[in-house]
């Protein structure tokens, strides 16, 4: 498996390439907090039990942070990306307080318009895919 | 050989995968499938032709169609024009057993997907709705599939009698070959592909983990 390196210009992008895993914060504290920031006052994002009496596993991550999540780990490969756009599909609830992964690869290079597309998932520690989505990146030639 | 009989791409409403790329990523991670079928949710995309990406990248590509019903989402393989007519692949109200038995009428093969999965999937309404008519062949393995989806897929397969199929059901380009479905012979295109899955000699096999 080849595991990209920070990346800082298009031609060192490789086609298939992993990008560093990412392991995101789905921290009660941190979900709360954020949910918060953004003016989210929900049961769910705010306590487990009171998620589950709404028939979910427990409080869960706003599908708004894991965006956020996904927008750090593209800039954390890539610092000078300017991220197009984020497409993301909630397949299922992202549990907080459980760990979750997040992977990204590269699966399209268009050198002449300057644009990366990667495949984006974020999964828990079955394996299952709770997020997935891609991302279009413009990067520096 | 081993395709992967349930993928979709930007054809699909919420598919994210470009063709192309589909055929990059096997051939570049060296996937063990020879091929794959675009099953885009809710129509049959009558226009768009791989023969090209086919040939150049020497995998077969087909194309089939996901239809929804009471029972959830079904997999339609061997449409035809004459198909497109019987019913309306757009609905989300059809009926399992008019789709197996149409599609059995126009020489096509109806399979249930990811049956094992909530709502969306036929044994979760079995109990309710009762075991339908026609049904042969399920889907077993999914590459979507959470939880036990699979195993109580594979469980109900086998109590009902249904043979079983593989398929990836991705929309991401990475996701592909993640399950497929084992051929004794070559399928090289989908009038064989029906045939074969008429013969009822094929296995279900699952690449995840």
């Amino acid at each position: 498996m080849t595991i990209s390196k920070t990346i800082s210009k298009i031609m060192d992008v490789e086609f298939g390439a992993n990008l560093p895993a990412f392991e995101p914060d789905t921290s009660l504290e941190i979900v709360k907090t954020f949910a918060t920031l953004i003016g989210w006052d929900g049961a769910r994002f705010r306590d487990h039990e009171a998620a589950r009496k709404e028939g979910l596993a427990g409080a869960m991550v706003p599908g708004v942070l894991s965006q956020g999540y996904l927008v750090a780990m593209i800039h954390q490969w890539a610092p000078m990306a300017e991220i197009k756009a984020i497409d993301t599909v909630f397949r299922a609830p992202v549990i907080a307080d459980e760990p979750h992964s997040i992977t990204g690869v590269v699966t399209d290079i268009n050198e002449d318009e300057g644009l990366v597309e990667i495949d984006l998932t974020v999964a828990n520690e079955k394996g299952e895919t709770r997020v997935f989505g891609t991302a279009s990146v413009s990067l520096p030639a | 050989m081993i395709l992967d009989l349930h993928t979709h791409s930007i054809k699909s409403d919420d598919g994210r995968a470009k063709v192309e790329n589909y055929c990059q990523w096997i051939r570049s991670k060296n996937l063990p499938v020879d091929g794959f079928v675009l099953t885009e949710h809710r129509q049959f995309d009558v226009d768009s032709d791989y023969s090209t990406l086919a040939s150049k990248f020497d995998l077969v590509i087909m194309k089939a169609s996901e239809v929804e019903t009471e029972y959830g989402h079904v997999l339609v393989y061997g449409v035809s024009a004459s198909l497109t007519k019987a019913f309306d692949f757009a609905s989300i109200n059809l009926s399992l057993e008019m789709v197996v038995e149409t599609s059995d009428q126009h020489g096509a093969v109806a399979v249930p997907c990811h049956p094992g999965r909530k709502r969306v999937g036929m044994f979760a309404h079995t109990e309710e709705l009762g075991v339908p008519k026609g049904v042969k062949i399920v889907e077993i393995y999914n590459g979507g599939s959470r939880d036990n989806e699979d195993q109580i897929a594979i469980k109900n397969a086998k109590a009902f009698g249904y043979l079983g199929i593989g398929g990836s059901d991705s929309h991401i380009v990475s996701h592909v070959g993640r399950c497929g479905t084992k051929f004794p012979a070559k399928i090289a295109n989908m009038d064989e592909l029906v045939e074969a899955l008429k013969s009822e000699e094929f296995k279900a096999i699952s690449f995840k983990h």
